[in-house]
């Protein structure tokens, strides 16, 4: 009940964020929302998965070039047909992809699905006159539902109209994915994570639940890519590089992977924290290297799990404390 | 006939740098399970740490000629940074394997910034020292002789490691603790002591592999990020855990992204990549791993 | 290691906040003394680190400059800084500058890459943002014909069209093999192509005997050297112009390739103290863009910086250190023009951008100008490259000038190709 409460809340203040804040922050809780969404898709596969993939960027990566050949191939500058794009390719690349990768688990998937992200990066880059090689690909500013909405300038229309369009959609894909993981299917798929081999005994078809998280997270992914490719204009091969991949996994962990919202959560902590880290040092990366060292160590539950815990404690001494001021019934 | 001899030689040398790499991967692997993302990181503090250890000693009067040494000596040196590394490894054996590549990544980050606050961000070299013992003509091809030094010098290590594993009792003893942990431990050999030494071992052996290379090209912040990709690629291809796939797994993308840049140096990245892909499909285990799926 | 400027920085940003707001409560008196900041986006470390190092050196002495003769209409300048690094994190930093600095002019860019992703975001945002060494040309296609706010340097081409008539000047009849060690991006492939393109038009006979690419950040150049070795050319064109051409220089050198080939370096001279005199060829075309630092006929204003730089760095500055100085001079030009046109209050930026069209300065290097399109007109000087000197690096000599209305296409939608075929030069 509480945590409903608070969600609330916290929908609440982001949606009137544009009324308060000034119009940087706006544009740094925009990556919020699409790592939130990409997250969202990463921690169905690793979370309730189980399988730590190390190249998840390729479908931001693709999702955000997807954007970018809508508008050069098919000439539209539609957010919808962006997005529609951006899942026909996650799909593409995804289903043989899962169909390969569903065999492995551990380090062979993670070394697999690091090659495969390379690979991306590298033909990305590469086949310079389809993708712009290293300079990327522009990505237009959108009509939203159709509309051109002329009256804003670019900051104007990320911080207003497109603001809450991913707001809504970050919220409506939330929902989704919280059904998914409620449903038989999300049984099934952590079945397959705690024990694969009884699993299978059960009757769970392990490699096609898996192959299933596999290509949803790909277009979870791709979705938030779309949205990063809008923000920034541009969608450029660094997107599908291993260390991009790294990061997903740090906000992942660093929010709590148990929690089902554990990694917005971690999104949302990175996000700010490398703004002002960024602005304050150079050595920004260690930092956050040694968050990432000191979670793993320490609090590997992230701070979703970290805050389960203190609250349990305090159940628990709560409990023990109520039992003690009660006299011990006699047993005979 | 001169084309394949530029290949060969070319792609030697390529393959004796991502031995040196990877042979630390393999043998860190091999004892004790870890995928360890930080071994480009400890390749560019090699690289790093040796100019610096080499220009100190040159100007305390090492003659120029014998700058190996103190590449070797600095690389050496450096290596122990493997045993606080451990450490902090030792921290998560137990957990899920994902930690712990999750973990080596963060050392990864750590490393990066770590090299850019002692050396900052420009790239660095050593000077000309390369070029002292001047070139020499090899079957028709003109190569620098530190070249053909440091494929030498693989060579040798590569034979070391072979001996070292297969003949002496603590190689014996690192074989056996790889094969079940828990057997070598109830037999009397203490753990812990061997994933130490294991660990610095193949630090070691990557930074020296950095120290080595590093008067033939630059040292640059990204460096250690770019090569495990071509690393994961020979421990892939030769297969995890085998020191032999190693070596050989080396020669193969060496002389491969070789091949690649005389012939189509477009595709010389993406070929690798593709064949790791094809080599995990077909035969996950790689040419001489021991590991199942 | 945070350096001076950067904690200069963030009291900057409390003075500005209150200046800002008063100047939004319409108090355009007060707005004048509010200093005038400039945003300075350019590489701090990584293969483009020294050139960056230099560009922003050249900015801050020209800002120091401007304060001591009494700042920009009355106003002083302030720098900043924000670092280059890919294309998507500049356009974040730019951002950065622009709604959280509130910055007044961005300046800066030295990568083409960085340059095309971020103009659009610049011309956006509305704040006169001036390149230095950044194109909006995708490949030769303009992408950006008539922008009001975004002014871009010269076109990337001219280094190589320069150098290639030199070469054509002085190699004529002394190649047949040639060989390209280019970057691997727009630039690097254009450049090659111009070359060749230029050849074709003078009838040299030419066989390209093989094309090595260098990825952005690869300073392992081990295969490409043995690559060009073995393909045994009479020239190597090499547009390598980051921290991988010392490297190349060196290895070409190991390899025994300085001896028997020519080299054609246009763009050298962003790197020209890395290339030492051990391993450097004599008689290399090497171009130093615009401004060689030991140029015979340097007017007094590059003598007095350069001799400041030595000064104060140990160093001699490349070229960018000009750039960084004529966009300098083309902004404070631009705004003291518009400044007088109002009669003394302050031009809005729409103003300011207009006024820059077309403005001619005097630079480092020698003269220069903003044309109508917001493309620099600029002074562009090669050489062949000595190893006679006092220094431990090549520097150049038989030095030619030319203006580079003479090496880029005169309108930014002009069809390059149509243009290198009809132009004629005197070689």
């Amino acid at each position: 009940m509480m945590s409903r409460i608070l969600l609330v809340v916290c929908l609440a203040a982001l949606a009137a964020a544009p009324l308060v804040l000034p119009a940087y922050f706006l544009t740094v809780l925009i990556p919020f929302f699409a790592y939130s969404i990409i997250l969202l898709g990463f921690n169905l596969l690793f979370g309730y998965g189980g399988q730590l993939s190390f190249g998840h960027a390729m479908f931001v990566a693709a999702g955000a070039y997807a954007a970018a050949a809508s508008y050069s191939i098919l000439g539209i500058a539609s957010f919808e047909i962006m997005l529609a794009v951006a899942i026909v390719a996650a799909l593409c690349l995804s289903i043989p992809l899962a169909l390969v990768a569903s065999r492995f688990t551990g380090i062979f998937f993670g070394v697999l699905t690091l090659s495969f992200g390379m690979l991306l990066h590298s033909i990305l880059f590469k086949f310079y006159h389809l993708t712009g090689g290293e300079s990327g690909m522009r990505v237009p500013r959108p009509t939203l539902l159709g509309m051109e909405l002329d009256m804003y300038n670019k900051t104007g229309f990320l911080t207003g109209p497109f603001y809450y369009y991913c707001l809504i959609l970050l919220v409506v894909l939330g929902y989704i994915m919280w059904r998914l993981v409620r449903s038989p299917y999300g049984l099934h798929l952590t079945a397959s994570r705690d024990n694969p081999v009884k699993a299978l005994y059960l009757g769970v078809r392990v490699r096609w639940v898996r192959t299933v998280a596999f290509i949803v997270s790909a277009v979870y992914g791709a979705i938030g890519g779309v949205m990063l490719g809008v923000l920034t204009g541009l969608a450029d091969p660094e997107l599908s590089y291993w260390t991009h991949s790294g990061h997903l996994v740090f906000m992942t962990i660093l929010g709590g992977y148990q929690q089902f919202l554990g990694p917005a959560v971690g999104s949302l902590v990175m996000i700010l924290v490398q703004d002002q880290l960024m602005a304050e040092t150079q050595y920004w990366r260690f930092f956050v290297g040694l968050a990432l060292a000191l979670i793993v160590i320490a609090l590997p539950g992230g701070i979703l799990g970290g805050l389960r815990r203190l609250k349990l404690k305090k159940e628990g001494k709560a409990h023990a404390d109520a039992r003690q001021r009660r006299p011990a019934r006699s047993t005979a | 006939m001169n084309f394949l001899t530029n290949v060969i030689l070319a792609g030697l040398f390529q393959a004796a740098v991502l031995f040196l790499v990877a042979a630390g991967l393999q043998l860190i692997f091999g004892v004790q399970r870890i995928i360890n993302l930080a071994c480009g990181s400890v390749y560019a503090l090699g690289a790093y740490f040796g100019i610096t250890f080499t220009t100190w000693a040159m100007s305390q009067g090492l003659p120029p000629y014998l700058f190996p040494l103190a590449l070797l000596a600095g690389g050496l040196i450096i290596g122990l940074v493997g045993i606080p590394m451990e450490r902090v490894l030792r921290l998560i054996y137990r957990r899920p394997e994902s930690f712990q590549l999750v973990l080596t990544f963060a050392l990864v980050l750590m490393i990066q910034d770590i090299i850019r606050f002692f050396w900052g961000a420009d790239p660095k070299q050593l000077g000309s020292l390369a070029m002292i013992y001047g070139s020499v003509k090899l079957f028709g091809v003109t190569m620098p002789v530190y070249n053909v030094m440091v494929i030498v010098l693989a060579i040798i290590v590569a034979a070391g490691m072979a001996y070292f594993l297969g003949r002496t009792a603590t190689g014996k003893i690192l074989r056996a603790t790889a094969e079940n942990h828990e057997t070598s431990a109830a037999m009397g050999i203490n753990v812990s002591k061997v994933f130490l030494l294991v660990f610095t071992l193949g630090t070691a052996l990557g930074t020296v592999g950095g120290a080595l290379v590093i008067p033939t090209g630059v040292a640059s912040l990204e460096m250690g990020v770019e090569l495990i990709v071509k690393a994961f690629a020979v421990v892939v291809i030769g297969g995890l855990g085998s020191m032999k796939g190693a070596a050989v797994g080396a020669v193969i993308v060496g002389l491969l992204s070789t091949l690649a840049v005389f012939t189509y140096p477009e595709v010389d990245t993406l070929a690798i990549y593709v064949i790791v892909i094809g080599m995990l499909i077909w035969k996950p285990s790689g040419l001489y791993g021991r590991i199942a799926t | 290691m945070t350096t001076p400027t950067s904690k200069k920085r963030r009291s900057l940003i409390q003075a500005a906040g209150l200046g800002a707001t008063l100047g939004l409560m319409g108090f355009p008196a007060i707005a004048k003394d509010k200093p005038l900041r400039i945003g300075i986006l350019a590489p701090r470390g990584g293969v483009a680190g020294t050139i960056g190092e230099t560009g922003l050196r050249g900015a801050q002495w020209a800002a120091e400059r401007i304060n001591a003769n009494g700042g920009i209409g009355g106003r002083k300048v302030e720098l900043v800084i924000e670092e280059e690094t890919s294309p998507k994190e500049t356009i974040e930093r730019f951002r950065r500058l622009v709604l959280r600095e509130e910055v007044d002019c961005v300046q800066g860019i030295v990568s083409t890459g960085a340059s095309l992703a971020l103009a659009p975001a610049a011309e956006d945002s509305e704040v006169i943002t001036v390149f230095w060494d950044g194109t909006t040309q995708d490949g030769v296609n303009e992408t950006m014909p008539a922008p009001q706010y975004v002014f871009r340097s010269t076109d990337n081409e001219c280094e190589a069209v320069m150098a290639s008539l030199l070469a054509i000047k002085h190699y004529k009849g002394k190649f047949v093999r040639i060989a390209g060690m280019n970057p691997d991006y727009s630039y690097g492939r254009n450049v090659w192509a111009a070359f060749q393109a230029l050849l074709k038009k003078y009838g040299i006979e030419y066989e390209v005997v093989t094309e090595q690419w260098s990825k952005i950040g690869n300073l392992d150049l081990t295969s490409n050297v043995a690559a060009l070795r073995a393909a045994k050319p009479d020239l190597i064109y090499s547009a390598l112009l980051f921290a991988d051409l010392p490297v190349f220089m060196k290895q070409a050198h190991a390899a025994g390739l300085a001896e028997e080939t020519r080299f054609v370096l246009p763009a050298a001279g962003w790197q020209h103290t890395s290339l030492k005199k051990e391993f450097m060829p004599e008689g290399a075309i090497l171009g130093h863009n615009t401004m060689y630092f030991d140029h015979p006929q340097a007017s007094p204003l590059q003598k007095e910086f350069v001799a400041w730089y030595h000064d104060k760095f140990n160093d001699y500055p490349s070229w960018e250190a000009d750039r960084a100085y004529f966009s300098m001079e083309v902004y404070k030009a631009g705004v003291e023009k518009a400044l007088s046109a109002k009669g003394g209050s302050w031009p809005s930026t729409k103003e300011i951008a207009q006024a820059m069209s077309g403005i001619e300065v005097e630079s480092l290097g020698g003269k220069g100008s903003m044309r109508p399109d917001h493309i620099a007109q600029q002074m562009f000087h090669q050489g062949l490259s000595t190893n006679n000197n006092d220094y431990d690096f090549a520097t150049i000599t038989d030095i030619t000038s030319i203006y580079s209305d003479q090496l880029q296409k005169p309108k930014a939608e002009d069809d390059f190709w149509k243009w290198l075929e009809a132009k004629q030069w005197e070689i």
